[in-house]
């Protein structure tokens, strides 16, 4: 599983709990990082496009949350989103089972599925015995 | 001979424990110094990083810092003025102190509270975000973090060290003058003389020099320390420790050398 | 509005300002804004002085030797940098001094005498009186006290001189031995070797004192350096020089006659009381010439400074 996970292309954004966020900065700052440094946006320009997709996702309320302040769902979706602004074609959530354990995860990943409307696919890895969770 | 030969072995152990630790750093600060050169370091993100650090390590503790000043520079002086006063040198006296506040001891002890206070800090947060596979994070979302994290605590480190050294080394030419002059103007033209003759072209450079090395050795070598951490919580510590170790080496190797320039 | 930055960019600003002052006022002190004032300083020797050794006026720097070279003829210029505002020290009527302490570096001192005098163009020549004079002279002084010593042991109360010509009255006679008749006035070889003695040292004090009124002409009728107050020491001392020279000389004479006509009891006493008179009054005024030159001696000086 771990194995198959280190083998993915580059091309790949994963959403995992071995990929944390930045513990000393806020929701909205970890999101915005990644236009800053990789398409160069101004810091403004770069907060209102995390904000708003962190609207689109239904949780802009956490945006100025630190990591630790968050509960595990709150962090999924930062995560989440910091994943999407990645805007690589494919997106891989990487046992979600170790990041939403409070919550009933395959339909909360549904419903941001759902909010979300982004191009591209999400993939779920997870162990095979969670199969029947997947199940309508 | 069993001894002699693990002795020896663990001897080399260490000189290539140092060359490597040595190595690392100064690859670091290449690479450090490759990317100052690159135009898309300088964005306004890593600006506000820089303005952070600053901030952190500065302007934080400014006025606790400037009151140890104070009280140090306050006490070398009058240990100076009285000493002088004893073996009837006082025409030395104002010089004296000047050189050793100003040029020697004010940019060492900056340093070393930079050291204790910021070092340690960056030391131990560098650590931590190696062993949570914060770095990591950052790699996958191609956030580079020597751009986004080490850059700009290299420079609040060395922006940190230069201005707080000149602060208080202008306190304690205030101090010296007060001190030795009293609340008057009379002094005025002898102490500028003195001071003229002291701060020439090649000693404000070297004080420079010195304090900007001083400000690149308490951020660098906590940030290559914290990034050799091996990824378990329980070697934190240890590498707090043995960064702050290093620092200090550095920090004594930099005066130690200063000094040599300077007088011999 | 964000505080953080806000308090950042103050500290920026305070900070830059501060450097800001401190470097105009370094570049101030360091005369950069003033035109630098140069003079050249001949000298028969280097012997000391090197690019940076201080220019002192009253114990204060007031500018630095840059170069040294020799000119067409040999000689030696110094060349030294004052700031503009330092240049008001520097009259014609300046000296120049090289100081040479047993503790501390080599400094050229400036003695202006009179401030009111006429003001130094820029690159005038200067002579720089050498450490020959200020060397010599704490030596030259020993020398004289040296000599001094000599007159004084020759004529203590005590001493051979007086007892021998005290006893010239109870002379019997003794004409044979090594010193003839002399012997036999003064009752023993011995005491006859300490007259002569002391006549030859009485003679050598008088070329010395020769030796020393010479130099004294040779400084006094040296063009230039040798500032007005100087002078007149130096005419002093030539003076007394003389002086001590002539009573000496006296000395020598009657101590002279003393042991020709010593055989005529009754003029011999009358002759020594008249001797004594004589080496007493060369000792004092010998003496006199040694605190003189002591006190006028320009070179001599306090060299203590104060800090208020």
């Amino acid at each position: 599983m771990t194995a198959a996970v280190a083998t993915l292309p580059e091309d790949v954004a994963r959403v995992s709990h071995e990929l944390p966020l930045r513990a000393n900065l806020s929701a909205l700052d970890n999101i915005a990082l990644i236009p800053i440094y990789q398409r160069h946006f101004s810091v403004d320009e770069s907060n209102r496009q995390a904000l708003s997709l962190l609207e689109q996702l239904g949780h802009a309320g956490i945006a100025a949350l630190r990591d630790p302040d968050m509960t595990p769902a709150q962090r999924f979706i930062t995560k989440l989103a910091r994943a999407i602004i990645l805007r690589r074609p494919r997106l891989i959530i990487d046992r979600p089972g170790a990041m939403l354990y409070d919550v009933p995860y395959p339909d909360f990943i549904r419903e941001l599925a759902a909010q979300a409307e982004m191009a591209g696919t999400w993939e779920i890895f997870d162990f095979s015995w969670n199969q029947a969770l997947y199940q309508e | 001979m069993n001894f002699l030969a693990a002795s020896i072995e663990s001897l080399g152990a260490k000189v290539v424990g140092w060359f490597t630790v040595g190595y690392g750093m100064f690859a670091f600060l290449a690479r450090a110094s490759l990317l100052l050169l690159d135009r898309a370091t300088w964005n306004r993100a890593t600006f506000d990083v820089v303005v952070k650090q600053v901030y952190f390590t500065a302007v934080q503790i400014l006025h606790v810092f400037l009151g140890y000043t104070l009280v140090i520079s306050w006490l070398i002086i009058t240990i100076i003025l009285s000493t002088a006063r004893d073996f009837g040198l006082t025409e030395f006296a104002s010089e004296m102190t000047i050189r050793v506040l100003v040029l020697e001891l004010l940019p060492f002890l900056t340093a070393l509270f930079i050291a204790l206070r910021s070092g340690s800090a960056i030391n131990t947060e560098v650590a931590l975000m190696q062993v949570n596979n914060e770095l990591d994070a950052l790699a996958h979302c191609k956030v580079p973090p020597m751009q986004f994290e080490f850059l700009p605590r290299l420079i609040g480190g060395v922006v940190s060290v230069v201005t707080l050294a000149g602060l208080a080394g202008l306190l304690a030419l205030l101090m010296g003058y007060l001190a030795i002059y009293g609340m008057n103007a009379a002094g005025f033209e002898p102490y500028t003389q003195t001071i003229a003759k002291i701060f020439d072209f090649t000693i404000v450079a070297g004080l420079l020099v010195k304090c900007a090395l001083f400000g690149l050795a308490v951020t660098l070598i906590p940030v290559t320390a914290g990034l050799e951490t091996p990824k378990k919580l329980f070697m934190v510590p240890v590498s707090v420790l043995r960064g702050m170790m290093r620092v200090f080496f550095a920090i004594v190797a930099i005066e130690v050398v200063s000094l040599a320039l300077k007088y011999i | 509005m964000n505080k953080l930055h806000f308090k950042v960019g103050l500290f920026t600003a305070a900070s830059l300002l501060l450097a800001g002052i401190f470097i105009v006022y370094l570049l101030h002190a360091r005369g950069f804004f003033e035109k630098t004032f140069h003079l050249q300083l001949a000298a028969a020797s280097a012997d000391g002085v090197a690019p940076g050794v201080p220019v002192v006026f009253s114990g204060i720097e007031i500018g630095r030797v840059t170069t040294l070279g020799l000119n067409d003829s040999g000689g030696i210029v110094i060349r030294a940098e004052f700031l503009g505002r330092n240049a008001k020290w520097l009259r014609e009527t300046s000296t120049f001094t090289l100081d040479k302490p047993i503790v501390g570096g080599a400094k050229i001192r400036v003695d202006s005498p009179d401030l009111d005098a006429p003001a130094l163009p820029d690159n005038a020549t200067m002579l720089l009186l050498t450490s020959d004079i200020s060397k010599e002279i704490p030596a030259l002084v020993e020398r004289v006290k040296a000599i001094l010593d000599n007159v004084e042991h020759l004529t203590r109360k005590d001493g051979e001189i007086n007892a021998t010509l005290a006893n010239v009255k109870t002379v019997t006679g003794r004409m044979t031995g090594e010193y003839g008749m002399l012997e036999s006035i003064l009752g023993s070889k011995e005491k006859a070797r300490a007259v002569t003695d002391s006549l030859d040292k009485t003679r050598a004090l008088i070329t010395k004192l020769d030796a020393l009124a010479a130099k004294t002409d040779q400084w006094l009728f040296a063009q230039e350096g040798v500032a007005e107050q100087t002078r007149e020491a130096l005419v002093q001392v030539r003076l007394m020089l003389n002086d001590a020279q002539s009573s000496l000389k006296k000395a020598d004479a009657l101590m002279t006659n003393a042991v020709e006509i010593s055989a005529d009891v009754k003029e011999g006493t009358q002759d020594i009381a008249a001797l004594r008179a004589e080496i007493d009054d060369a000792v004092r005024k010998a003496s006199a010439l040694v605190n003189e030159i002591n006190k006028k001696w320009p070179f001599k000086r306090d060299p203590e400074v104060k800090l208020p």
